[in-house]
């Protein structure tokens, strides 16, 4: 592994077993893993590059427990790295050597679903997935749904302010969180919002701050969540265009027409290729690009709708336009971008996806930019990504055997997200900073811009101790911080280590 | 204090140019001097009073510095007015959809001058927020000036953004004790072409919210949804918005669902002006010596807190908002008293919700506070984080919270 975290204290590795003792007295003796094979599968998340072996693994029942936990850790300087189901991409559950991994496996209970109140209560080991199966028998969903909402669960969805295919019409993770119970490093439980739309009015909004924090900030315990109908119907037209740039621009002509799509999706040829045997169909010579549009609502108007989707589609120079006429069929076309990435990983031994997020209009020039540094690295790409709310995937191929490729492969992703930020965009639209994209940060934000962030980080965690090394490439220095000084404007460290 | 920051009176300043709101903030380090932070001041009867040396207005920041309709977003200046950014987002079909009510009314202001970022810095949702969400759903970005004078940028102008802390959330709702925000980046939304409410004849309170429940959760497009008392008795109303075709067909199933006859529709024009009167809370018809009241709290106790408040908490009018989860009400002028006012919090808080003072005299809002009550474990929390942007406690001490 390439990353470069906080340095690992010796003395603490040193007391493993006492440690792992003093945990087993508070969430019992099983639920305490310190096997090195028993340990090893949690070395890594959804970004396989990066590994390294937790300390212990600590697997606790209640809020309560978890209290115990950070205060037992507080007290003994151990770091503290939070894991849902590991799925994050941007190695937010990424251990350090000496730190526990707080596993919320335990915590994977639906608590309640009150269809009164449209809300569901919920663990933050519950998986995305059976939230919406929960609310299914009355008419509700949980909107927000990440590709991973299979396996990925509740609590790491809001660390990590998760998206998804229909984010761009219904909104991310943040605009559906309604309550959190969270424990602070200090033993505070907080109970913010609560069970009802409106429960969070009045105060200051701590829970859009948590929302997205990678658990930096606080472990959370507990939370509710807004259910809404769902949608009557829905249709999906499969749109081909000969051109990369007539698909972009497509896109924005159909935004800018007022119609909000569901799902707004960009495969290219390369895409295409690679899930064709895959589902057993062939996609036209001409096809450079090819866009799928979800359109839901009532019966009368998904058919209007779906009619000037057509039209736009068609006037931007679409050269095949197909709309799904069942379930079935809508199902077939979803098939291809669901197996998008799983086709890609037949093509490669590895491949790295980054998560850079532009306004739309930068689209094409964004993605001429990527075929420049194609070149510059030698290495093959190919794009599937979120394109209605400008959400970049390019998906970058190398080989882990050939020295210098992963490497290739950052540097490759890197210059995206630059390049991503210099047209007034973002390094991360659902996936997180974690430690992938955490030395970029100053390329979007400003050493006072990062500061801020930081002492903000310092109210909820002064002692650094959660999820150390994640989102910032340097220390908060919290204790500094405490102090009040007025600097007009200067970098208030400019000698700090960095990682 | 820079020049270019001009005085409008001895303790008012209003800044024209961002950096010139970084220097007023300097100039009250170095003076020691605490700052109350506003827009045009239209709404300072919302929160409590703010006990400082001067006077910061953004107002003067009225500009709109983008405006690109095909991607749904603005950035503008706090100062800019909600009727002015309404204006020019409606010329290009686009709309807020969190219905930012104005609440000029309410405190004998000038609505033309009530600005985005007072709406903003307030969290004012109106009654579409249970369809397409609160004022915080709709903020990407902030530019702003810290408790130390530092310019600082948070979020960003893409509507799908983990890049840090959501700095931006924060800010909306923080009353302008957070920092002086000189840019606003905010996401619009298309416009419905088409609206229209349809109106119902009440039964029982419990029976019209289950029933009311029922419809919210079936797949029609209603963005609004209140109980209220009508020159006809009270009545429940739905609004219904989106594509010509879409409007017809909810419509054609809310009346199949709600089984009961209609007894009103106000189209487009008629609609809008309806759900402004609701917005702008005119079906209290508050006297200008009672109380105004905002309880959040579970659908399932709405009957019960308004039962028990008409008993004992001097309840006067009211009316529920978003389904129930929200109730709107006046009490008399005799609970303008410090024990009356937290009892009746102490009502609602049985009731699993809370109530927040929208209107009441000054000195009732710093005894008791506007806002409800935090636990010891948020208050001491919210505490740190004001302190994280600004250390000294130069901004707006005591608009959130009670001494």
């Amino acid at each position: 592994m390439t990353m470069q975290m906080p340095p690992a204290d010796p003395a603490i590795i040193a007391r493993r077993e006492q440690l792992a003792a003093g945990l087993r007295a508070i969430v019992g003796q099983e639920w305490v893993v310190s096997e090195e094979s028993e340990r090893a599968p949690y070395q890594c998340d959804g970004i396989t590059a990066y590994m390294a072996m937790p300390l212990l693994v600590v697997l606790p029942a209640s809020a309560y427990e978890i209290r115990r936990v950070l205060l037992f850790c507080k007290e003994n300087g151990v770091k503290i790295v939070p894991r849902g189901s590991g799925t994050s991409l941007s190695g937010g559950a990424l251990p350090v050597l000496d730190g526990i991994i707080l596993g919320t496996a335990r915590l994977c209970n639906i608590l309640e679903v009150d269809p009164l109140e449209r809300i569901a209560r919920v663990q933050p080991g519950a998986r995305n997935i059976t939230v919406s199966e929960a609310a299914s028998p009355h008419g509700l969903c949980y909107m927000p749904d990440p590709s991973s909402q299979i396996i990925s669960t509740i609590g790491g969805n809001v660390a990590e302010n998760a998206g998804g295919v229909h984010c761009l019409k219904y909104g991310v993770t943040a605009n559906h969180i309604l309550g959190l119970e969270a424990v602070l490093m200090n033993g505070d439980i907080l109970r913010l919002g609560g069970d009802y739309l409106g429960a969070a009015e009045g105060g200051l909004d701590l829970i859009g701050v948590l929302t997205g924090s990678e658990g930096l900030l606080a472990v959370i315990t507990e939370i509710t969540v807004r259910l809404v109908p769902k949608p009557e119907m829905a249709r999906v037209l499969s749109m081909s265009f000969s051109s990369v740039d007539a698909a972009c621009h497509c896109v924005g002509a159909i935004i800018g027409s007022g119609i909000i799509p569901a799902g707004l999706e960009f495969m290219d040829r390369k895409v295409l290729d690679a899930v064709a045997p895959l589902i057993q169909e062939t996609f036209d010579s001409n096809t450079a690009a090819l866009l799928i549009c979800e359109l839901d609502g009532s019966r009368a108007e998904v058919d209007a709708l779906v009619q000037a989707v057509t039209t736009i589609a068609n006037k931007e120079g679409a050269i095949e336009v197909r709309a799904s006429n069942s379930d079935a069929e809508r199902e077939r076309i979803w098939r291809s971008r669901k197996l998008a990435f799983a086709a890609i990983g037949k093509l490669c031994r590895d491949y790295y996806c980054t998560d850079g997020t532009i306004p739309r209009n930068r689209l094409p020039d964004v993605l001429a930019k990527m075929a420049e540094f194609s070149k510059k690295y030698g290495l093959n790409y190919a794009n599937c990504f979120h394109a209605g709310d400008g959400n970049l995937h390019p998906i970058i191929m190398y080989d882990s055997r050939i020295p210098g490729d992963l490497e290739k492969a950052e540097e490759f992703g890197a210059d995206v997200l630059r390049t991503c930020v210099d047209v007034g965009g973002v390094l991360s639209g659902e996936h997180g900073i974690g430690v992938e994209k955490r030395d970029l940060m100053p390329h979007q934000f400003s050493a006072i811009d990062l500061e801020q962030q930081q002492t903000l980080r310092c109210a909820f965690d002064p002692t650094e101790l959660l999820n150390p090394g994640k989102m910032f490439p340097t220390p908060c220095r919290c204790a500094e911080f405490g102090r009040m000084h007025v600097h007009n404007g200067q970098l208030r460290f400019p000698d700090v280590p960095r990682f | 204090m820079s020049e270019t920051a001009q005085k409008t009176a001895t303790t008012t300043m209003r800044p024209t140019k961002p950096e010139d709101v970084a220097s007023v903030v300097k100039d009250a380090i170095l003076n020691g001097h605490k700052l109350d932070i506003r827009g045009n001041g239209t709404r300072t009867g919302y929160g409590n009073p703010v006990k400082a040396d001067a006077t910061l207005e953004l107002g003067g920041l009225d500009q709109i510095e983008f405006y690109e309709p095909e991607e749904l977003v603005i950035r503008l200046g706090p100062g800019v007015t909600l009727q002015t950014l309404q204006a020019a987002i409606a010329a290009r079909g686009q709309y807020l959809p969190f219905e930012p009510p104005f609440w000029t009314g309410l405190y004998g202001a000038d609505p033309a001058r009530a600005t985005i970022g007072g709406t903003m810095a307030s969290a004012l949702s109106g009654p579409r927020r249970l369809f397409t969400g609160a004022a915080r759903d709709y903020i990407l970005g902030i530019q702003g000036v810290n408790g130390q004078g530092e310019h600082f940028v948070a979020g960003g102008r893409t509507v799908k953004n983990v890049t840090g802390y959501d700095v931006s959330k924060l800010m909306v709702g923080s009353f302008g004790t957070i920092a002086a925000l000189t840019s606003l980046t905010l996401k619009l939304w298309p416009a419905p072409p088409r609206e229209q409410t349809l109106l119902f004849d009440a039964t029982d309170l419990d029976a019209d919210l289950v029933r009311t429940a029922e419809i919210l959760r079936a797949p029609i497009a209603v963005s609004g949804a209140v109980r209220l008392e009508t020159p006809q008795g009270w009545q429940l109303a739905f609004r219904i918005e989106g594509m010509q075709e879409g409007v017809a067909e909810h419509v054609a199933e809310l009346t199949r669902r709600i089984d009961r006859p209609v007894a009103a529709t106000l189209d487009d024009k008629d609609s809008a002006a309806f759900w402004t009167t609701i917005r702008e809370l005119e079906p209290l018809s508050a006297a200008p010596d009672e109380l105004i009241w905002r309880i959040n709290l579970p659908v399932s106790q709405a009957r019960g807190f308004i039962d028990v408040a008409r008993q004992r908490g001097g309840l006067s009018r009211c009316f529920t908002d978003w389904g129930g989860a929200e109730i709107f009400c006046t009490t008399k002028p005799d609970t303008a008293t410090d024990d009356a006012v937290s009892r009746f919090r102490a009502l609602a808080k049985a009731c699993g919700g809370h109530a927040t003072l929208i209107r009441a005299p000054d000195a009732l809002r710093r005894s008791q506070g506007a806002f409800p009550p935090a636990s010891d474990a948020i208050a001491a929390l919210s505490a740190r984080v004001r302190a994280a942007f600004d250390p000294m406690g130069l901004f707006s001490p005591g608009r959130m919270t009670v001494a």
